[in-house]
């Protein structure tokens, strides 16, 4: 039975969607109860249900063969995984955000608030920005909104909370999917299988 | 006063029972290959930086820890054994005479982006087959691989084969340096997105080979794959419980043309066969080999070199697992074989 590994955040409703478009319900699993391991013989597989900046670890160990995780997180981690698709759902931006008129340049050290300290080091690094990187573990637009940093390195959906709280798109630095993650060695063993899997998420229109 | 018991990331130290089973393990294999006829080298942890400057590529020099010493000269942590060895090894040949069969033992550390899990310190004992010609070479370290494999107990490994810079020429048909980069990238990620503008590698990311290897745009690279692929399944014939797989996306970026070299990775050195071991509940590598003739051409020395290296730390957290069940998986169904 090869193990699964589902990001419990934003991204759990998407992914489940686009697994029960390839035949993947996981109706067995019962998302409501504190279990977070559960055997789903009818589906072939073994659910984790998991915090997602850790799940990216828990298969690159081969603790789960495969999963579904944020190409932000993913990024972040830095895993060595392998990424044969992206879902078409969950789409949404990594963008610099903060008052309107922030200017990136302006005599003194930018400060920047973040969840993806590493992530922020490669783009100020690629910009040829210096930066205090603050690693916050949420609320992050609240950074520049009550001046703790300059700006903040953050996922925008639809912008409205941005909105909400007077702030601003600066720049869009990448675009963030839902990606599907195989861990290396579990490919070579479960390489039909997980080949399959991906053509009925191609077949069902559900990656990019 | 308390002192912390607390290490540096990436490191661990091994005590009482563990570090036994480390060490009669080492001392199996060790045996093994003395029995077979290979001399052992000790290497020192420390080295020049400047020797390797000419032989490492940008991702193996980074990984290395540096330091200025107290009469200002550059020295490194040993990170790989291959090319330390190949430095040492390259002027002496003459006298050591061909074939020589040596072998070692030790850590090697390596600097690498704080990564939760990923270790910095890495136990290995490796062995080097230097002045066989032809396959023979390749099919004795392979072999030899296999053999340790199983002398340590491993169950059901899966090796994965394949030829340092088969994917060169495709890469390369209509791109600058860095797209090929990024579509080698893409391939070792079977990116299928990324990849399927090329059909013949939207075959080598599905299943390991193009449907035709005549697109890879080279006859005698084709005829060789055709000759590994045909080794591979006698070795799972003489093997039982053994999978091997030639699979070109696995090292995809495994480059050897001058435009693409020394960029792809921290052991870019490969160049003719190289394989990588899974095993275990969790498929983690175990170990990995393959050829690096140019590796000791460069430094002066013309011989050919064969090798590999067991990740013994690794291996011992393998040896530890319960058996693994073997299962034949469909998703949405499942047929489980219970070893």
């Amino acid at each position: 039975m090869m193990r699964l590994a589902l990001p419990k955040g934003r991204n759990l409703s998407f992914v489940r969607a686009a697994f029960a478009r390839a035949g993947l319900t996981l109706d067995g699993f019962d998302f409501s109860g504190r279990l977070l391991q559960q055997e789903l013989p009818e589906d072939g597989v073994e659910v984790l249900l998991l915090k997602d900046p850790d799940l990216p670890l828990y298969v690159e160990r081969g603790v789960a063969d495969f999963g579904a995780i944020g190409s932000d997180v993913l990024e972040e981690s830095g895993a060595d995984l392998l990424v044969p698709v992206r879902l078409v759902e969950g789409g949404c931006r990594l963008s610099l955000v903060g008052r309107p008129g922030t200017k990136l340049r302006n005599g003194r050290q930018l400060r920047l608030a973040t969840k993806y300290p590493r992530t922020a080091r490669e783009w100020l690094a690629s910009r040829g920005l210096g930066a205090e990187i603050l690693e916050l573990s949420g609320s992050v637009e609240l950074a520049p909104v009550l001046g703790l940093a300059d700006v903040a390195l953050d996922i925008v959906q639809t912008g409205s909370t941005l909105r909400a709280h007077g702030l601003v798109e600066l720049e869009t630095v990448r675009d963030v999917g839902i990606c599907l993650v195989v861990n290396r060695g579990a490919w070579q063993a479960h390489r039909a299988a997980l080949n399959d899997f991906v053509d009925r998420l191609e077949a069902a229109g559900a990656v990019r | 006063m308390r002192i912390s018991a607390e290490l540096p990331i990436g490191v661990a130290a091994l005590i009482g029972a563990a570090a036994t089973r480390l060490r009669r393990l080492e001392g199996l294999l060790a045996g093994e290959l003395e029995a077979d006829g290979f001399e052992e080298a000790l290497l020192p942890l420390l080295d020049y930086v400047d020797p390797y400057q000419p032989i490492l590529g940008a991702a193996a020099q980074a990984e290395l820890y540096r330091f200025v010493d107290r009469d200002g000269e550059l020295l490194a942590v040993r990170a790989d054994f291959t090319p330390m060895l190949a430095r040492l090894l390259a002027p002496r040949l003459e006298a050591l005479g061909r074939p020589a069969r040596v072998f070692y033992r030790g850590e090697v550390v390596r600097r690498d982006a704080d990564h939760p899990g990923r270790r910095r310190a890495l136990w290995q004992l490796g062995a080097e087959i230097l002045g066989v010609e032809g396959e023979a070479a390749e099919h004795e370290a392979l072999e030899r691989f296999l053999g340790l494999l199983a002398r340590a107990g491993v169950a059901a490994p899966r090796i994965v084969v394949s030829v340092a810079g088969a994917l060169d020429r495709v890469l390369q048909q209509g791109r600058s340096r860095s797209e090929a980069l990024g579509l080698a990238a893409a391939v070792e990620r079977r990116d299928r997105s990324m990849v399927r503008a090329v059909p013949a590698l939207l075959g080598v990311v599905e299943s390991g080979l193009p449907a035709d290897l005549g697109s890879l745009g080279d006859d005698r690279l084709a005829a060789r794959l055709e000759h590994l692929e045909t080794w591979c399944r006698h070795l799972e014939t003489t093997h039982p419980g053994l999978m091997v797989r030639l699979d070109l996306a696995e090292f995809a970026g495994q480059t050897i043309d001058p435009e693409l070299a020394g960029t792809s990775g921290a052991r870019s050195y490969y160049d003719g066969l190289v394989f990588r071991a899974f095993a275990g509940r969790g498929f983690l590598p175990v170990g990995s080999g393959g050829r690096y003739d140019s590796l000791y051409q460069r430094l002066g020395a013309a011989t050919t070199a064969v090798g590999f290296s067991i990740g013994l730390d690794r291996l011992v957290e393998v040896l530890e697992e319960d058996p693994p069940r073997a299962a034949i998986v469909t998703l949405g169904r499942t047929n489980e074989v219970p070893r």
